[in-house]
């Protein structure tokens, strides 16, 4: 037998020297074909009990399947909605990589009706809106509330879901928790090592050198495989410093917004944290083994979300008592007092526009909002929602104690952005650089260099559909 | 006779209607549309797209994140084939020719050969899972628990960018070596025995025969190797998809073309886009198919 | 005994080199084992430790929560259906090429080699068009389209021919003609000749180019990843990326260890039962 192998290699080889040829065949090729934009069949007739039109084709909805687990979904939200709409088949997903797995079905054209859109993997909405699959829910804030046709939905909930929630001038994405951002520790282990609540960032300091030298536990720890859960409290220290114009210019990719002296400050503050008070292993480590880690009393504080004491209910000591504090004083004259918080409605549940059957989707949505459901939610996972006054009543835990405490003391002083959810590649670079700042692979100049040559970058690129606030 | 050709005919038609088919519905005119694509604004499904000539390439000249991945297939396409290559010839010889004798194969040498060729037959993103665990960055990860117990600092396998891309080649290099082993055994079994004992009788040790007996031998074996590998390298998707901290993180250390190109169609929604990364993709792949062509002739005079 | 005395200084530093290896290969495979069989806890804590008690209910967890049981079943009945196809379809095509001179063999046998060059990506989101139009194909359109097992494993065809062709009309061009030739005299048609003479006569290139093909469907990620999006028709390869992402949330680390475990052993044991075979069907055909 000849040698194959011979044969093979030349012939594979001259057999790709021929493709260029091929690839010149393919310049005069017809367009991609478009797949038919799925019409939504004609709405049922609409009334006050059924104000969008629900007919009797299914729903399906994709719920995120992460701190909230999902069966607040499938006890709560679908019972009430079925209630109504015995009709209509619910077909209820779960999964934990919103991206992964819808975004082809978006771009198939096929999207499932409701998506809870959430998650270190969750789509960007920014895309979503300039391809036009988000669903005007305008009507949604006009319609009669689930509980009282005589309040509108706009009425039942707060206002900064509707600002947040809108883009290109419509409502198109529902945060259903109001999320608020801080640092968490635990009361027990304060209170048994006498350790203060910082109010400045000297004090913050003080206590971490405190802490580290009591060799008890570490410090200072976060999700270091997923940074944005370091630069969240970067952008709000930045916010706090100099005004919640900080981050108007950076959601709104104003010349320089990153390199302002408030942003080189918190920067630093951050660099500086992670050179001398982390956790050893933070960088890779996840969430839920950095939080694991504080409820094991291996490290005292971690910033994070409301969302965290429901995340971590399994392996939290019963007597831990979650509690969490505002970002703390920077300079002697920040712009925004003491007790300034990032808020912002999160779990951003969407309809999508080319779905079948929107109209059961912003139906889903109206159930949702109402008092019981969102009552049994914050009850059931403990975290209040956007719905006013919803928890009522209802008993809560130690962490939502102590984060109702810091929305109150804070009033209006809170700050959000949103350049994250617009520009998807700015998100992603922020948190390959953040991860690089925290471990001393950047310096605080480089990394805002860095952070607004990306930002310049995407505000140059015409194919990028901008946002404004 | 006519009868017959044309029963020649039919059979042939036949037998290639089917695969041809298959084969331009699936992957010829996604290509060509790939093309197309690469020259429009496509973000999914609403709009018509819109032609934008070359504005894409242009893009992606300035586009750092995407040249950081060429960076990494280059890096790889030089360091898997070579790693790879070198290990799995040193084994091959060892179990065939490395015996008492000196021609024989070592003790066990069906053992190892099986052994080695274990991570071949697991699939790749069971690979990229395990390993994620294998490298975790504390006490409870396989490689850093003994670290740790011997008083030394934990290494940041998959979390320090300095290390990540090592680690992605590393585990590439712990798959593909097995394969190569059984390939380039097979190679030296076809190798007549007596060119070995030739050279022994000549008074050659084992290291030398390696040089003047079995490289020389293996070489077309070892071009075909390269060439897989070379494939292998461009086309790196899974194990960094799946492993890595961030898809292709810590700060893009370990990122690849492929995966840039999925970043932005399924990420970002930009298909137009990827598409061009793609086409960019697809002209490295073919430059690196013509510059082994290149090498391989010269090669062949100097034979 | 004797013969160990009688290794040199080499021999040990080869024996060494080899052993070395060795470990590299089994002891992740090992500990993943091991970390199977633990709970929560001993996963988080000391790497090398052995568990107190033998977890087997993390292969329950595994088995029901994690549905690998159905990630398996669904690899392994797309992978078959596509591997039959592929070289039943592919050794046609590589026959007619490479024995059948006709006008246009050397185009067609260009095009499909011309495939081993395309990088799959280029071809990523047209050809998530092309399976979701071929979904609205009336009749059979729902069998083919999207999320769909029988496209998934047309994709999988198309995608294998390249390299499949290559190898196999390599392969058939290095047949002696005068076989097919008497039979055909004897009045055999083509198609008796292709299926009853020469494909037992191609039998070690068709086993090496099969086993060549089941390990590269198997462990195919990237067509599934676009391709299925429902979970019950995930292939394991999916299912295991998940099963990951999945753990970093549940916190059931114990689990994907079971998992793993689940998803290897399985490949190791059909490998080591047939390892004389599949080592000898790789070699024999593509190599010689």
């Amino acid at each position: 037998m000849p040698s194959t192998p011979h044969i093979s290699r030349r012939d594979l080889l001259r057999a790709a020297a021929l493709v260029p040829a091929a690839g010149a065949l393919a310049a005069c090729a017809a367009p991609a074909s478009q797949p038919a934009a799925s019409s939504s069949a004609a709405p049922a007739a609409t009334s006050a009990a059924n104000p969008f039109g629900v007919g009797d084709k299914p729903l399906e909805v994709w719920i995120f399947d992460g701190g909230f687990g999902h069966q607040y979904a499938t006890d709560i939200h679908q019972p009430l909605f079925k209630s109504k709409y015995p009709n209509v088949e619910i077909k209820h997903n779960v999964t934990k990589e919103i991206t992964k797995i819808l975004q082809p079905r978006f771009a198939g054209g096929n999207p499932p009706e409701v998506i809870d859109n959430a998650g270190a993997d969750m789509m960007d909405f920014g895309a979503l809106a300039q391809d036009g699959q988000l669903q005007d829910l305008s009507p949604l804030l006009e319609a009669p509330s689930w509980d009282d046709p005589n309040v509108k939905v706009r009425d039942t909930i707060d206002p900064s879901v509707i600002e947040i929630g809108t883009y290109d001038g419509k409502f198109s994405v529902l945060g259903y928790v109001n999320y608020i951002h801080g640092i968490w520790y635990s009361q027990k282990v304060f209170t048994d090592n006498g350790w203060e609540v910082p109010k400045t960032w000297d004090e913050f300091l003080a206590l971490c050198e405190t802490i580290k030298k009591s060799g008890k536990m570490a410090p200072f720890t976060y999700a270091g495989k997923h940074p944005q859960y370091a630069y969240e409290p970067l952008l709000t220290m930045a916010a706090k410093i100099a005004g919640h114009d900080v981050l108007v210019n950076i959601d709104n990719l104003e010349d320089g917004a990153w390199k302002v002296d408030a942003m080189k400050t918190a920067a630093e503050a951050m660099a500086e944290v992670g050179a001398k008070y982390l956790m050893q292993g933070t960088a890779g480590l996840d969430h839920v083994q950095t939080q694991t880690a504080q409820n094991k009393y291996q490290v005292a504080m971690l910033p994070c979300g409301s969302w965290l004491e429901n995340e971590q209910k399994s392996t939290t000591p019963d007597d831990f008592a979650y509690a969490m504090f505002p970002i703390p004083d920077i300079t002697g004259s920040d712009a925004m007092p003491y007790g300034t918080l990032h808020t912002a409605p999160g779990e951003n549940f969407m309809v999508s526009a080319r779905s079948a059957h929107p109209q059961a989707g912003m139906e889903y949505l109206r159930a949702m909002l109402s008092k019981k459901a969102a009552g049994d939610f914050s009850e059931l996972v403990t975290t209040l929602t956007v719905v006013k006054g919803a928890s009522e009543g209802r008993e809560i835990s130690p962490g939502v104690n102590s984060v109702t405490q810091a929305v109150a003391a804070a009033g209006t002083n809170t700050v959000y952005y949103r350049v994250f959810a617009w520009y998807g590649q700015l998100n992603d670079e922020c948190k390959a650089a953040t991860g690089e700042l925290m471990t001393g692979g950047l310096t605080p100049d480089a990394y805002l260099e860095r952070m607004q040559k990306k930002a310049d970058e995407i505000k140059n690129d015409s194919s990028i559909k901008k946002f404004t606030r | 006779m006519t009868f017959n050709r044309y029963r020649r005919g039919l059979f042939i038609t036949s037998f290639l209607a089917a695969p041809v088919i298959l084969y331009l519905v699936y992957v010829i005119s996604p290509n060509i549309q790939a093309f197309y694509i690469a020259m429009t604004d496509w973000r999914g499904v609403s709009a018509t797209p819109a032609f934008i000539g070359l504005d894409n390439f242009e893009r992606l000249l300035g586009d750092n994140v995407f040249w950081k991945a060429v960076g990494h297939n280059a890096a790889l396409l030089v360091l898997l084939p070579v790693i790879t290559i070198i290990i799995a010839l040193f084994f091959a010889f060892l179990l065939n020719v490395g015996g008492q004798q000196g021609v024989s194969g070592i003790r066990g040498s069906t053992f190892y050969r099986v052994v080695f060729f274990f991570p071949q037959v697991l699939a790749v993103t069971i690979v990229a899972v395990l390993f994620q665990q294998v490298f975790r960055p504390d006490a409870s990860g396989m490689l850093n628990g003994p670290l740790m117990a011997l008083g030394l600092d934990p290494i940041g396998f998959l979390s320090d960018s300095s290390f990540a891309f090592w680690s992605v080649l590393g585990v590439l290099v712990w798959q593909a070596v097995g394969f190569y082993v059984v390939l380039f055994s097979a190679g030296l079994a076809s190798i007549p025995k007596e060119m070995f004992e030739a050279a022994q009788i000549d008074g050659a040790g084992r290291i030398s025969m390696f040089f003047r007996v079995t490289l020389p031998l293996l070489w077309d074996t070892v071009q075909v190797a390269w060439v897989y590998l070379g494939i292998l390298a461009m086309d790196v998707f899974a194990i960094v998809w799946v492993m890595t901290v961030q898809q292709g993180g810590p700060d893009w250390s370990t990122t690849v073309m492929a995966a840039e190109i999925y970043r932005n169609a399924f990420g970002y929604f930009r298909f137009g886009y990827a598409s061009a990364l793609g086409v960019v993709m697809f002209l490295f792949t073919v430059g690196f198919a013509i510059l082994s062509l290149r090498l391989s002739r010269r090669e062949r005079i100097e034979y | 005994m004797e013969r160990r005395r009688r290794l040199g200084p080499l021999g040990v530093l080869t024996h060494l080199a080899l052993v070395i290896w060795t470990l590299l290969v089994i002891v992740p495979l090992l500990w993943t084992f091991l970390a199977s069989v633990k709970s929560e806890d001993e996963i988080f804590g000391s790497a090398w430790s052995l568990p107190e008690t033998l977890r087997w209910d993390n292969f329950a967890r595994a088995w029901e929560q994690a549905h690998i049981g159905q990630y398996m079943i669904n690899s392994v009945i797309v992978v078959s259906f596509s591997t039959f196809g592929t070289m039943l379809v592919g050794s046609m095509a590589a026959y007619v090429l490479a024995r059948y001179p006709f006008r246009g063999n050397r185009a067609v046998y260009t095009l499909f080699v011309a495939g081993l060059a395309f990088p799959f990506f280029l071809a990523l989101s047209p050809l998530f068009f092309v399976v979701q139009n071929m979904g609205n194909i009336p009749v059979i359109g729902q069998f083919i389209g999207l999320n769909t097992h029988a496209g998934a494993v047309l994709v999988y065809i198309a995608y294998s021919m390249p390299f499949t062709i290559f190898f196999l009309a390599a392969f058939f061009r290095t047949l002696p003609t005068s076989v097919g030739e008497a039979a055909m005299v004897d009045g055999a048609s083509h198609t008796r000749v292709f299926f009853q003479i020469m494909l037992p006569m191609a039998r070690p290139g068709i086993i090496s180019i099969t086993i060549f093909n089941i390990l590269g469907q198997w462990n195919q990620y990237q067509i599934p990843l676009i391709l299925l999006q429902d979970r019950d028709k995930w292939v394991l390869s999916q299912g295991i990326a998940d099963i990951s992402t999945a753990a970093g949330y549940d916190a059931d680390w114990a689990a994907l260890f079971a998992a793993l475990t689940l998803a290897i052993l399985p490949m190791l044991v059909v490998y080591t039962v047939f390892q004389r075979q599949i080592q000898s069907g790789l070699t024999a055909g593509a190599l010689k």
